[in-house]
């Protein structure tokens, strides 16, 4: 190995660099901000789940002490509600993330207190558990403050909760909850990456010049290329969610064809934006070096990971204006809930979508120049 | 030619800058219809830049350019006219046949079959773009170029990477569409191919030097060669 041959290879590497300073601020600035949003999100205190309590056994001091030590749990923010009935209308107006019931015990002395929850939120369906458990270890043992030591431990009361879920069923697992927004992410990433690839291609193999010297239209170069990826899109979309629910089955409480077009607007858009994007990059690498900017984003602030409520709120503010947080929140109201197009949540999403389609597609048309200089 | 032909091409006083770099200082240029008119200069003298600015790809600063009788830009002019770029501009995952067809598609529609076999590329048509050789793909280019019978054709150093035999037949084909009337503009900076013209413009630093039949131009300059009438007639103006 000559090492002036192989520091000519690091040199002209490093002087390359000089005259490419975008790929410079991507590897340089892209890690900061990733991290720097992983940071917020994590380290953000995600609001607890608000949940409503109900004491039944009023006359049971179990019953009593266990309640108390609930609406004191640091885990969940619990409020104390009269009424079962009360406490799920509220739930399914979505005041609340779920309800406990505690009724006296039954005929054998066992405590079955139920928890009802929402059932689209992981991390509920661990920690509201985990409050009530801790709260009945506390209430019992108050409840047998002073044995002597050495003394045979009492005979406790059984305490067995039950748990409900509005949606879903309580056996969803991170694949059902996570199945539907990741069928929207694959979809949109790779329809992105293709179409922003393939348009780059027409400019950097010089036929877009020769289209351009054509009486074809800006606009009819966008819609041919948009409706030829969008075919494609359509049969990907089919490919996946037929094998997440058939073959993977993940669960889905709504239409199958509701999701299928939740995706393909969503796919328009990947087209639309893929095609606008490459339209500010000179060859592939540099249309390349935009995924990590526009997929890696959407992945953290699409409410994918993270629900969008529990970011802060100006990050909230981008979230908003991301495209995949709408697929995110239409598919999980969709496969979760099993909304249909009655639902104004669906409607918005699909509103949004296919706004920002059309946004997209106006600007590729626009941006496209006709004379290069 | 008399005066009485309308002009394919006609350009008065074009400029175009980029940067601190003049590429058209004042473009004077009159090509009758069905003339074959050589562009004939060095790299980088303007010759790309003035026909792309013939088909809008290039916004001219000032000047005025008309084109087959329509002050350009305007698209509909474009579908008479056919614009080979400098690189073969092709779809290498297309075959050599489905190329042409695209292309006439695009134009309004076009003779394939003839198009193919004016390259002599006809018996290769079903090949991958990508598996012929720059000849050949230089040649489909052409074919891409005309499939639509434009009546300007604006070609931008056709014969690049071609052998001197199909050089050659492909001239005699371009010969034949110019006597059918076709109007054929090309630039180059082969002298040998800038003899095959009428008439020859000399270009150099965005401006037209001289201007002539290959006969004029060497008796201006006194030599016997175009190759130093080119040299002597860029030479004066330095």
């Amino acid at each position: 190995m000559n090492p002036r041959r192989t520091l000519a290879i690091t040199g002209r590497l490093l002087a390359q660099f000089r005259h490419d300073h975008r790929t410079l601020a991507i590897l340089f600035v892209t890690p900061l901000v990733i991290l720097g949003l992983f940071a917020l999100l994590l380290r953000t205190d995600a609001s607890d789940p608000r949940i409503g309590l109900v004491v039944d056994g009023t006359d049971d001091p179990l019953a009593e002490a266990i309640g108390m030590a609930f609406l004191e749990s640091e885990r969940v923010d619990a409020v104390a509600v009269p009424s079962a009935a009360a406490a799920d209308r509220d739930l399914r107006a979505g005041e609340l993330d779920g309800h406990v019931t505690i009724p006296t015990a039954d005929d054998e002395g066992v405590l079955r207190p139920t928890i009802v929850l929402e059932g689209t939120e992981q991390r509920d369906l661990a920690l509201v558990p985990a409050a009530l458990q801790e709260a009945t270890m506390r209430a019992l043992a108050e409840a047998a403050p002073s044995l002597p030591p050495g003394a045979p431990a009492p005979s406790l009361p059984r305490v067995e909760p039950a748990m409900e879920v509005l949606y879903g069923a309580e056996d969803l697992d991170q694949l059902d909850l996570f199945g539907g927004p990741f069928i929207g992410l694959v979809v949109f990433f790779l329809v992105y990456v293709v179409t922003s690839v393939s348009f780059l291609r027409e400019r950097s193999q010089g036929t877009l010049e020769r289209l351009m010297a054509s009486p074809l239209r800006r606009a009819e170069i966008i819609v041919g290329y948009m409706l030829g990826f969008t075919a494609v899109a359509l049969v990907q979309a089919v490919l996946v969610i037929g094998f997440s629910l058939f073959v993977l089955d993940v669960y889905n409480a709504g239409s199958a064809w509701l999701i299928l077009a939740i995706v393909v607007i969503l796919a328009l858009a990947a087209v639309n934006l893929g095609i606008f994007l490459s339209t500010f990059a000179r060859n592939e690498f540099q249309a390349v070096q935009f995924i990590p900017l526009v997929i890696v984003p959407q992945v953290l602030l699409s409410g994918l990971l993270v629900p969008v409520e529990s970011e802060p709120e100006w990050l909230q503010v981008v979230s908003n204006a991301l495209p995949l947080t709408y697929a995110v929140e239409g598919l999980r109201e969709v496969m979760l809930r099993g909304a249909d197009l009655a639902s104004e949540v669906v409607q918005l999403d699909i509103a949004v979508l296919v706004a920002f389609a059309v946004v997209a597609v106006i600007a590729g048309v626009a941006t496209l120049r006709r004379e290069v200089a | 030619m008399t005066a009485a032909t309308p002009l394919a091409i006609d350009a008065r006083d074009v400029r175009k800058r980029f940067g601190g770099v003049e590429a058209l200082a004042g473009i004077e240029l009159a090509v009758p219809a069905g003339m074959v008119y050589a562009l004939l200069g060095p790299n980088g003298a303007g010759k790309t830049t003035l026909i792309r600015s013939l088909v809008g790809l290039v916004k001219v600063d000032a000047g005025e350019l008309h084109v087959l009788g329509a002050r350009m830009p305007r698209r509909e002019v474009l579908r008479s006219i056919g614009y080979m770029t400098q690189a073969p501009a092709l779809y290498g995952d297309l075959s050599a046949e489905e190329n042409v067809r695209f292309f006439a598609r695009v134009q309004g529609g076009g003779d394939v079959e003839w198009a193919l076999r004016f390259v002599d590329l006809w018996e290769r048509r079903g090949s991958l773009t990508a598996t012929l050789s720059g000849g050949m793909r230089t040649r489909l280019s052409l074919a891409c170029t005309l499939v639509h019978r434009p009546s300007l054709l604006l070609l931008d150093e056709p014969t690049v990477g071609v052998d001197p035999q199909l050089r050659a037949q492909m001239w005699d084909g371009l010969r034949e569409m110019a006597a059918g009337g076709t109007t054929i503009f090309v630039s180059s900076h082969v002298m040998d191919e800038a003899e095959r013209a009428d008439r020859l413009g000399l270009i150099r630093a965005g401006r037209l030097l001289a201007e002539g039949t290959v006969p004029e131009l060497l008796a201006r300059a006194g030599v016997d060669r175009l190759e130093d009438a080119f040299l002597s007639l860029t030479e004066t103006d330095r």
